[in-house]
């Protein structure tokens, strides 16, 4: 099914889309290579489903080009959707048939081959652990079996990409594991796999880039490790007794490594750009002017960059 | 992507609804009750319009007398009733007969020496409709009575010649014109669910993620809901060719018809239920299209025979073609100024414009954005 010359998995160029006078996408461009986790992240509303449903040939570019496995998708839609596995947010299963008929369905519609279909089946609903489920109603099942038995019916038909639109949605935490599981056993069978999330945790965990859009512009696009040094390289958050003065908030805003302070009553919030050597520095200044309470340092997250890159949170 | 996956998409789209409204018993039952409940319904109104409830008080009981009674039953438009002045007043009164005839004293007497009769009738004119049968249909009887008894009396008569060999009363026309609604809503809500339940219940996404065909998926959907639609189909049948004894004077035209007409019911209700992505709202639609398109397509006869622009309209109805072509399968008579071959070509071109109608639609679906 894939174009053999192509070496991106997706190569969307200049990509806008109208709604009327709405602008859902804005002049987006953007690569997903072969074999990567690319993760696509932004607020409700920013335009991600939209840039995935015309991926997925399901919507019409206003203009621009996007091309999956080296196909046109406004040319070779049905050559495109064979070609990938969708798990859509709204997991779409047929509710009154068992998890095993919806799988024998999927497998008419992608035209999987008949020899070897039920063994195929059989090895998916293994492979989310299902097996043991396999003639239950779907109407049964909870949340989480139901996202897995949608992981398993995307990868029925082999396909080349897999996009996961909110793939842990609304799930609990065991199988919010099991299903990352299974998305990383995909990258390193050699498949891509595109997602979009609103967890910023899964993004971390998963994603090789991600792409930060927000009113259908792309913000930013790297690896999670480089999105979070945009930042800073660390955080800390102490507290002094007593609360820290403007004038010492002053004084560590004129610091070279700070690049960020923000304080709630005792509670001080230090953003560092700089290595142990700049936290010992910064850390020193804090004592020298008050008492030191409790410190903690970690890593910048997710949450922190995009609140930082689009001025909003993610979940506004 | 061949013509063999294309088959093997349309049956398990089929068998995929088939499996899916068996268990979604609510709107399956729905569908077939509701053609049923029609029928029964238009039924009751032509067995309660098609003649008038009327008494009739014999004065005279010679056998002029009886035979001009014999003359009302022949002209079809009196349920007759004998019985006495007091009790035709009494019937009057309580609203359950419509008018009163009376033969008076001395009939026979008065015909056999040709003396004037005035013939009493009361009337209760509450409906015109029904005042008018009395008013024709009188006048009618006594002719009628004349030309029986005195052949050499009346010098003017109708020298008919008969385009069909045989009559066709009414409650024959209607209820074949009732079968093809009964099909029609059958089919519309059964396919129009199916399509629908799709759209409410996200599974859509599945099926236009697919790389199946369009109209595969919609060609699938129309399978699946005609079978669904033979039961409700089959109890109409069986009512209207059972229960009330219209029977078809050729049993695979019928067949035939019906499973044409099936097809393009189910086609449009696809259509309909795509559109529509919601079975609360299939319902008023599919009604709300099948009424309008029953009574102005020749239901109560050839829509040729009414006004110029209704006939016009009822020309670009499908319900149009399926009258004619059940009254030609039942009756053996055309309704319309098209043969009935022509006619199955244009009901075959309905069908396959509503399967590439509901596959544009479809493919021109949007999704959650």
């Amino acid at each position: 099914m894939t174009n053999a010359e192509s070496s991106a998995a997706v190569e969307i160029q200049s990509l806008t889309k109208r709604f009327g006078n709405f602008i859902a996408i804005d002049n987006l461009s953007l690569r997903v290579d072969v074999g990567e986790i690319f993760g696509l992240l932004g607020p409700n509303g920013s335009g991600k489903t939209t840039t995935l449903n015309i991926v997925s040939g399901l919507s019409k570019p206003s203009s621009g080009t996007v091309r999956v496995l080296g196909y046109d998708v406004t040319r070779d839609t049905r050559k495109v959707r064979g070609a990938l596995g969708v798990v859509p947010q709204e997991t779409a299963l047929y509710e009154e048939l068992s998890a095993w008929d919806n799988l024998v369905f999927h497998a008419e519609l992608y035209d999987v081959p008949r020899s070897g279909r039920d063994a195929r089946i059989a090895a998916m609903l293994d492979l989310v652990q299902l097996s043991d489920r396999r003639n239950g109603r779907v109407s049964a099942f909870s949340g989480g079996m139901r996202r897995r038995l949608a992981l398993a019916r995307a990868l029925l038909h082999d396909p080349a990409l897999l996009y996961l639109d909110e793939p842990t949605l609304g799930v609990d935490v065991q199988s919010r594991r099991a299903i990352w599981d299974y998305i990383l056993d995909q990258k390193h069978r050699g498949k891509t796999v595109l997602i979009t999330t609103n967890y910023l945790e899964e993004a971390s965990v998963l994603c090789d880039r991600l792409a930060i859009i927000d009113h259908g512009r792309l913000v930013a696009l790297d690896t999670p490790a480089t999105l979070k040094r945009r930042y800073g390289d660390v955080v800390l958050d102490l507290s002094t007794d007593p609360p820290p003065t403007p004038a010492l908030l002053q004084q560590l805003a004129a610091i070279a490594w700070v690049t960020g302070v923000q304080v709630n009553g005792s509670a001080l919030r230090l953003t560092i750009a700089g290595d142990d050597h700049a936290v010992g520095h910064v850390v020193n200044f804090v004592t020298q002017n008050a008492e030191l309470r409790t410190i903690n340092q970690r890593e910048p997250n997710l949450d922190e960059v995009f609140l930082s890159l689009t001025g909003r949170a993610l979940r506004d | 992507m061949s013509l063999a996956y294309d088959l093997r998409v349309i049956r398990a789209v089929a068998v995929n609804d088939i499996r899916g409204s068996l268990v979604d018993r609510t709107f399956t039952i729905l569908s077939i009750l509701t053609p049923i409940n029609f029928l029964f319904l238009m039924i009751l109104f032509v067995l309660s319009g098609g003649q008038a409830p009327t008494a009739v008080v014999l004065q005279d009981n010679g056998p002029y007398a009886r035979e001009f009674v014999a003359a009302m039953e022949r002209s079809q438009s009196f349920i007759i009733q004998e019985t006495t002045a007091a009790r035709a007043q009494d019937l009057l009164r309580q609203g359950r007969i419509v008018a009163i005839v009376t033969v008076p004293a001395n009939f026979d007497a008065d015909v056999q020496s040709g003396t004037p009769i005035d013939l009493p009738v009361v009337v209760n004119n509450l409906n015109v409709d029904f005042t008018n049968d009395i008013r024709r249909a009188v006048p009618l009887s006594i002719t009628s009575f004349y030309g029986e008894e005195f052949p050499n009396r009346v010098v003017v008569k109708a020298a008919e010649t008969d385009l069909q060999p045989r009559d066709t009363n009414y409650i024959q026309y209607l209820s074949v014109s009732i079968l093809v609604v009964g099909l029609m809503l059958g089919g519309l809500l059964q396919a129009g669910s199916n399509a629908a339940r799709e759209h409410e219940r996200g599974t859509i996404k599945e099926l236009l993620l697919s790389p199946a065909a369009r109209w595969a998926i919609e060609t699938g959907k129309v399978v699946g809901a005609a079978v669904l639609n033979l039961i409700s189909a089959a109890i109409v049948l069986a009512v209207v060719t059972l229960v009330l004894g219209v029977r078809p004077l050729s049993f695979s035209e019928m067949v035939g018809f019906s499973l044409l007409l099936i097809a393009m019911f189910v086609a449009f209700g696809t259509l309909i239920g795509t559109l529509a992505r919601n079975r609360r709202t299939v319902i008023p639609l599919s009604m709300g299209t099948a009424l309008p398109l029953f009574f102005m397509s020749g239901a109560f006869g050839p829509a040729n025979w009414g006004s110029p622009v209704l006939a016009a309209i009822a020309r670009a109805s499908p319900v149009y073609y399926g009258i004619a072509v059940f009254q030609f399968a039942f009756h053996g008579f055309t309704t319309t100024p098209s043969s009935v071959v022509a006619n199955t070509l244009i009901l075959v071109g309905f069908v396959i414009a509503a399967i590439l109608l509901s596959a544009f639609v479809l493919r021109h679906a949007s999704v959650a954005h």
